[in-house]
């Protein structure tokens, strides 16, 4: 067995082995594949062999169509709108679970936040479209009901709006629903933070006379550090490539003057409905480099630094 | 003290009530797979529980191998869930707390990965399969995900806050072999994460739907989300049958839920970190 | 049935065996001796349709199994697809609904069905013309055949109509007496003429097209949208808009049954089939309430159909059989005629049309005998030329519509924005 023995400096690559060897296999092929398809044409249902190389052409196409930087915007729109709302509920959210509910209800509310991160999407797709249609839904109910209560009516609308239907309404309308599904996931992940900062920290601050808010700027906020990183870097690579609601609550298509359009809708749209692989697989590296950029940034501004690293 | 009780009751009131919005869509599921598609396409949609359960179980049962569908994807989700944990403890492990050549790009690699959309890799990913025999194998499910970059990186995060360095230096200066740092020191401090990335596993392969869509061709080896999704046309979906299949389908994730919040939980009182 | 079972190996032994045999005897052949599994795939409600042929087939090869593969009908496009691509995993029969016919037969993955030994030309004046057509690709090749189709018809409700009093004839005359009788039905009874004024554009774009035209392009890949074809399009929508006749409410959502159960909406323009789904599920309550008509101004178009395909790729003699499936499930007459009265999969076939059923008075429609109309609307179709960008183009007419008809967007500005968007992407 002694002659066995790891040294330190090989046991990093035995840890990382089993992911290397399934990286090189199932990760590396298709990035080299997609990135030969972005320099061809093709038509898939002729076969391999009906690929034609176009040189950049795929690239300039991409750059130079209005529909691929609709698609961008559209999708930088709904992540910042979905994306901020989750990880600013979601932290004091986990903090309050965390200190002010006894174990049995706080298993409850967990639960509770979780369960949409678990249900189904075809379910979620029927719910939210019977919730927000134009005359019969709940949402617009729940509006004309505070529109009759006096002081309120200038706060809300006095005709239904159609969620679904106009451009203008469809990009908040998935927003909220990308909220709504992950925001108790980013809670789960705060609370397991939590879960790793040492009691004592707390009480030797509230005999300093520390204020709770203190404790949460000073002591919290500091230690939940590289789990902010680690769930916004997520809800960065997440947002930027959304892709499942607004592809169920759009029927797939976008919603109305493409205002539903994300990215990876368009991939798809492109590659699939528009049978153009080369220039889909083009604007998919398009979008690589955008978001390696973007976790960049996060990596820059919210990496762990100091004692915790 | 009285204005803090007030605003205290106002939080939990709020807390509360952002729940129940929270568990509606949830509620609505199973009612819905109590009701015939005609009612469920009804505006507003019926808000209690109906009778037509046995009726849409028996649609689809006629229309596809439930039951071994779910069979697939609980072994399918299980060997992913086990092997994903152990894969990328011990890759988080390393990335860290070792230091090695290529450390850096080897993490731009790993998070590389998860920036690709995936149906981009619909056809390779196919083409492998095909090349390695694997179609219709649910290793195919399984392994490619078990190194995922999210856990990895997940795994990576936690071990920089909840692994004390002097603690793994004082085990090497006792003897203890890198592997059995891992095993002994290293995994049990990270049991808190690894219900969280086993419960984020386990729901990733239980709705990943793309995977199957690629590998599996019959609809005997089909895990829930494709068989399900058969269900589903422009013209004429049985909605009826699809909740209740989507209810069915829900019930293993939410035991699983309850189970791994428990040790969440237990995480906390025991205090298993320092 | 249970003797005639074998271990799988010597199975497999005789199936290369047979293969070979076949390849040596050519087509024709017959294969009996060997258990062969066919596999064919297939969307809701396809499926089940080929799964209720299995006996017939039984019938006729004890020894040949099929297997249905189902996907969602999105999923099984992609799939086949990917199947094309790599030519590995094939079915041996594929369904494929009219939108993509067009698209995989442009490729040259599909069997061509024209060529021999299927030499399917010759079945041509057994199937309803335009579908026929529509299985051609842009090389004179036959890429499918077609299995059911979906007439155009307008559905309205005689009810509201009375009560409004508007005669049927008003909504069929001509576009301009649709959408005034639309206006009374409105003012009168409160419901709304249509559903979307979307419904009134995807079929004027579809009639009076010139030979050599597709919908958005013609052969040449020039951009067809600038032309009077399109501009009463919009411009119709735009009156229903307007005039605050259409629900604006999107197809098979909830908004769009509730409202045929509520009678808010008073027409709908779609395939004949429609009537069969508002029957069983999106308004069983109207029953009696409806009738069927032909498209205003004498319109004839079609929505929807399916198609069955031959993959190149797949071994000589599951060729054979499954061209001989093929043939079972479009060109007999009882399996059209099932699956019409189980799945109201309206048949391609001339011959099924014949039978009786389509005298019968349908209970939904007050009793109407509405097949036999919907049988002279399907002769009256005509194919429409496919070009590779038409999704793209679809969507780019759709968006443009509707800032014609939200934003008030000049219907010649907003027309001449769609071209030079289409323009950009013609030749790719």
């Amino acid at each position: 067995m002694r002659g066995l023995r790891l040294s330190p400096g090989m046991a990093p690559y035995v840890l990382l082995s089993p992911f290397l060897l399934l990286f090189a296999v199932f990760g590396l092929f298709p990035l080299l594949f997609s990135l030969y398809l972005a320099f061809q044409v093709w038509e898939p249902t002729d076969g391999l062999a009906a690929m034609h190389f176009v040189g950049l052409d795929n690239f300039r196409f991409a750059l130079g169509d209005a529909w691929f930087w609709k698609s961008l915007r559209n999708t930088v729109w709904m992540a910042l709108a979905s994306g901020i709302p989750q990880h600013a509920v979601a932290i004091p959210l986990a903090c309050f679970l965390q200190a002010a509910f006894r174990q049995r209800w706080r298993d409850l509310m967990i639960g509770a936040f979780f369960l949409p991160y678990i249900t189904s999407t075809v379910a979620i797709a029927i719910m939210f479209s019977s919730l927000f249609s134009t005359d019969f839904g709940l949402v617009n109910l729940g509006l004309a009901t505070l529109h009759g209560l006096p002081g309120l009516s200038w706060l809300t609308p006095d005709h239904p709006i159609d969620w679904l239907g106009r451009p203008e309404n469809i990009k908040p309308a998935i927003s909220l629903i990308v909220f709504w599904r992950y925001v108790g996931f980013n809670m789960v992940l705060y609370l397991a933070a939590l879960q790793t900062i040492p009691a004592d920290l707390y009480e030797a601050a509230a005999m300093d006379g520390a204020s709770h808010l203190q404790q949460f700027r000073h002591i919290t906020l500091p230690s939940l550090r590289p789990m902010i990183y680690f769930a916004v870097t997520l809800s960065v690579i997440g947002g930027l490539q959304l892709f499942e609601e607004p592809f169920i609550l759009t029927g797939g298509r976008g919603g109305s003057d493409q205002a539903g359009m994300s990215t990876a809708i368009y991939l798809y749209r492109m590659a699939f409905d528009f049978n153009d692989f080369g220039a889909a697989s083009a604007m998919s590296w398009l979008l690589f480099f955008m978001v390696a950029g973007l976790t960049w940034l996060t990596n820059r501004a919210l990496r762990p630094q100091g004692p915790a690293q | 003290m009285g204005d803090t009780t007030v605003s205290r009751l106002g939080a939990y009131a709020m807390v509360a009530a952002g729940g129940l919005i929270m568990l509606a869509p949830f509620y609505f599921m199973f009612v819905f797979a109590t009701h015939a598609r005609t009612d469920i396409f009804r505006l507003p949609p019926p808000l209690l529980f109906g009778h037509d359960l046995p009726g849409n179980v028996a649609i689809l049962i006629s229309r596809m191998p439930f039951w071994r569908n779910l069979g697939w994807s609980l072994y399918v989700a299980l060997f992913s869930t086990v092997l994903t944990l152990l894969f990328c403890s011990m890759g988080g492990y390393a990335f860290a707390r070792f230091e090695f050549r290529f450390k850096q790009s080897l993490f731009a690699l790993v998070m590389g990965t998860l920036l690709v959309p995936s149906f981009m890799n619909m056809i390779p990913t196919f083409m492998i399969m095909d090349a390695l025999g694997w179609i219709d194998q649910p290793r195919a499910l399984y392994l490619p995900g078990a190194a995922s970059a999210f856990g990895i990186f997940l795994m990576r995060q936690f071990v920089a806050t909840a692994v004390p360095k002097d603690l793994i230096e004082a085990a090497r200066m006792d003897g203890c072999s890198e592997l059995g740092i891992y095993f002994r020191i290293v995994l049990p401090l990270l049991k808190p994460a690894l219900g969280t990335l086993a419960l984020i596993t386990f729901i990733a392969s239980w709705n990943n739907f793309i995977g199957p869509l690629i590998v599996m061709r019959s609809p005997e080896m089909y895990t829930l989300p494709l068989a399900l999704r058969s269900l589903q046309s422009p013209v004429g979906t049985e909605w009826g049958a699809l909740m209740a299949g989507s209810a069915i389908a829900t019930l293993p994730l939410l035991v699983l839920f309850v189970l791994s919040s428990r040790q969440l939980i237990s995480g906390l009182t025991t205090g298993a970190v320092k | 049935m249970a003797a005639r079972r074998r271990d799988p190996a010597r199975g497999a032994v005789l199936q290369v065996l047979a293969g070979g045999l076949v390849f040596v005897l050519g087509w024709g052949a017959m294969v009996a001796e060997a258990r062969d599994t066919l596999v064919v795939a297939a969307f809701p409600a396809v499926d089940a349709i080929v799964q209720e042929a299995l006996p017939a087939w039984h019938a006729r090869h004890p020894d040949v199994d099929i297997k249905v593969v189902s996907r969602q009908f999105a999923d099984h496009h992609t799939a086949m697809t990917t199947a094309l691509s790599t030519a590995s995993y094939l079915p041996d029969l594929m369904a494929l609904e009219v939108g993509y016919v067009g698209r995989f037969a442009r490729g040259h993955g599909l069997e061509n069905l024209a060529a021999p030994p299927y030499a399917a030309m010759a079945l041509a004046d057994r199937f309803v013309p335009y579908a026929f057509h529509q299985g051609m690709g842009p090389e004179g090749n036959l890429a499918a055949l077609p299995s059911d189709i979906g007439p155009g018809t307008l559905l309205y409700r005689n009810d509201l109509l009375s009560k409004a009093g508007v005669a049927p004839a008003e909504l069929t005359r001509s576009w301009e007496s649709y959408i005034a009788a639309g206006t009374r039905i409105k003012a009168r009874t409160g419901s709304y003429l249509m559903a979307n004024a979307r419904d009134i554009k995807d079929i004027l774009i579809r009639t009076d097209l010139a030979a050599g035209e597709g919908l958005y392009f013609d052969r040449d890949s020039r951009v067809l949208v600038q032309s009077p074809r399109f501009e009463r399009a919009f411009e119709l929508a735009r009156q229903v808009r307007s005039g605050k006749l259409d629900a604006r409410v999107s197809s098979w959502s909830n908004d769009w049954s509730e409202g045929f159960r509520r009678g808010t909406i008073a027409t709908q323009m779609s395939g004949a089939w429609l009537a069969g789904h508002l029957a069983n599920w999106l308004a069983p309550e109207t029953r009696g309430l409806w009738r069927a008509a032909p498209l205003p101004g004498g319109a004839a178009v079609a929505f929807g159909g399916t198609f069955f395909a031959i993959p190149r790729g797949i071994s000589a003699s599951h060729k054979v059989l499954a061209w001989e499936l093929v043939q079972m499930l479009t060109l007999d007459r009882d399996l059209q005629l099932q699956a019409f009265r189980m799945h109201d999969a309206f048949p391609a076939l001339l011959a099924a049309q014949q039978d009786p059923f389509f005298d019968a008075p349908l209970p939904f429609l007050g009793g109407q005998p509405a097949r036999q109309l919907w049988r002279q609307l399907a002769l009256r179709v005509s194919a429409v030329e496919v070009h590779k960008q038409d999704a793209f183009a679809e969507e780019v007419i759709n968006t443009e519509l509707d800032k014609v008809l939200d934003q008030g967007k000049d219907i010649r500005v907003a027309l001449a924005d769609a071209a030079t968007l289409l323009q950009g992407r013609a030749r790719r």
